[in-house]
């Protein structure tokens, strides 16, 4: 395996752009949509994201060689849930509102396909400190094609951004109009689309 | 000895210590974040009495206005007796609802509710020069599929309608959320619930009320079960089984 060799920077950066976990691993790619209509909710999702890839990397690297290998999934799981379920709790604490927009998806970061995959193809052969760094990776990755395509998504299709009015939308008086579509999930559709493209492209120009 | 972790003892003990953490955490966070919570919980209760009540709450301080201007009491619903001293903030109306000690089966379930608490948070809404404004009686039953909640404030002949807010639904997706849209809660204002008779006859009118009609509010097409469900918990609560005692009373001790 390429990653045990790899040096820690490269378990840093590579996931953020040439290895991302949503465009080149197509992996969380409908919390992707579903979220990523405003930068607001994609900003909050992606820390929700971060904080349980870092934890759930951290514990199960740290416990990797206490785990029977028999229930190791069911393991994985049982810490994911946990720290899904503590994010949930804080967020609907200290953001109730955004909470009731993120609505379930916030509890489907336990089925989020890149945190499961982390925990089983990286923590449990790495140590704590590696993990942490790779879930760090990971998570920026996911932030990146999230706050992309929520940028996108919220100035096309509201002509805001962070709820702050950049196009003046004919609504208001102003000359843009607004693009309806772009507040819909298949919008997102298209945007993953393109950007899983024009990464490719770059990579195979670099060989 | 060492840990065999794949062995069946090592895994036994590997899983249920496991289990036992994670719940730790939970229950930790849970306890953690119970007493902010615990405030929320009233903040939001404010709030939405304030807003049945009609009380204009933007950039105000919503919680010096409740403490100041808002009565908050306990009805015994079959007798209509008051109990102000409870601690009515924190009375939990869900559990009261479906604890058999605390609530009865009704005889004519037209809110289709199952089972009705015995008692019943009341908010008197009283104005700056301490005159009965209006009063917020809870309000729930069941529309198409979930279970509706609401405040409705009645003004002090205790049939017209002052407003209303529904805080808590599940009907479907962009077809029931007008019942948070202000522009039909609106509608309510001014509408009475019993008839000249002193019956109940509060109605959403399929196709629209008449605008002569002072117990109809228009319905909104596609929406003919919440709707309804919103016409029976009205008349539900309005009713003998619901806060007509305690109207009653009220009216009485008024002379």
């Amino acid at each position: 395996m390429s990653t045990q060799t790899a040096s820690t920077r490269d378990i840093l950066t590579s996931p953020i752009f040439n290895n991302n976990p949503v465009a080149m691993q197509v992996l969380g790619v409908c919390s992707a949509l579903a979220v990523s209509n405003s930068m607001q909710t994609a900003l909050v999702m992606t820390l929700a994201v971060t904080f349980v890839l870092v934890f759930s990397n951290l514990i199960i690297s740290s416990i990797r060689s206490l785990i029977p290998n028999s229930v190791r999934i069911i393991a994985q799981m049982t810490i994911i849930a946990s720290l899904v379920i503590i994010v949930d709790m804080v967020l609907q604490d200290i953001a109730y509102e955004l909470s009731r927009q993120l609505s379930v998806f916030v509890g489907l970061i336990i089925t989020n396909c890149i945190i499961m995959g982390r925990a089983e193809a990286f923590a449990m052969k790495n140590p704590p400190h590696l993990a942490v760094v790779d879930a760090v990776g990971n998570a920026m990755g996911y932030g990146v094609i999230l706050l992309g395509v929520a940028f996108v998504r919220e100035l096309l299709g509201s002509g805001t951004l962070f709820g702050h009015e950049i196009l003046k939308t004919v609504e208001n008086g102003g000359w843009y109009l607004a693009n309806e579509m772009f507040k819909l999930p298949p919008s997102a559709f298209f945007l993953i689309g393109l950007m899983i493209w024009s990464i490719n492209v770059i990579q195979r120009k670099r060989g | 000895m060492a840990f065999k972790k794949d062995s069946f003892v090592g895994t036994m003990i590997f899983t249920v210590t496991l289990c036992l953490l994670c719940s730790f955490m939970i229950t930790g966070t849970a306890e953690l974040l119970k007493e902010r919570k615990l405030v929320k919980k009233r903040d939001e209760l404010k709030r939405n009495v304030l807003i049945a009540a009609d009380v204009d709450i933007a950039d105000k301080d919503f919680r010096a206005i409740f403490d100041k201007n808002v009565k908050p009491t306990l009805v015994t619903l079959d007798t209509g007796e008051e109990d102000t001293e409870a601690n009515v903030l924190d009375f939990d109306e869900r559990m009261a609802s479906i604890n058999p000690e605390t609530s009865r089966k009704p005889k004519k379930d037209t809110a289709k509710i199952k089972s009705r608490a015995d008692q019943a948070r009341v908010f008197k809404v009283f104005d700056d020069n301490g005159k009965l404004a209006s009063v917020v009686v809870p309000i729930y039953g069941k529309g198409l599929w979930s279970m509706i909640y609401g405040y409705i404030a009645v003004q002090p002949d205790f049939n017209t309608i002052e407003n209303v807010v529904f805080y808590e639904h599940g009907e479907t997706p962009g077809i029931g959320d007008f019942l948070n849209d202000p522009d039909w809660t609106g509608k309510w204002h001014g509408k009475q619930i019993y008839n000249a008779k002193g019956k109940v006859s509060f109605k959403v009118v399929k196709g629209g009320a008449k605008a002569d009609d002072v117990n109809g509010v228009d319905a909104v097409s596609g929406a003919t079960m919440t709707g309804r469900g919103v016409q029976r918990s009205v008349q539900f609560w309005f009713g003998a089984e619901g806060f007509e005692m305690f109207f009653n009373k009220l009216k009485a001790s008024e002379g």
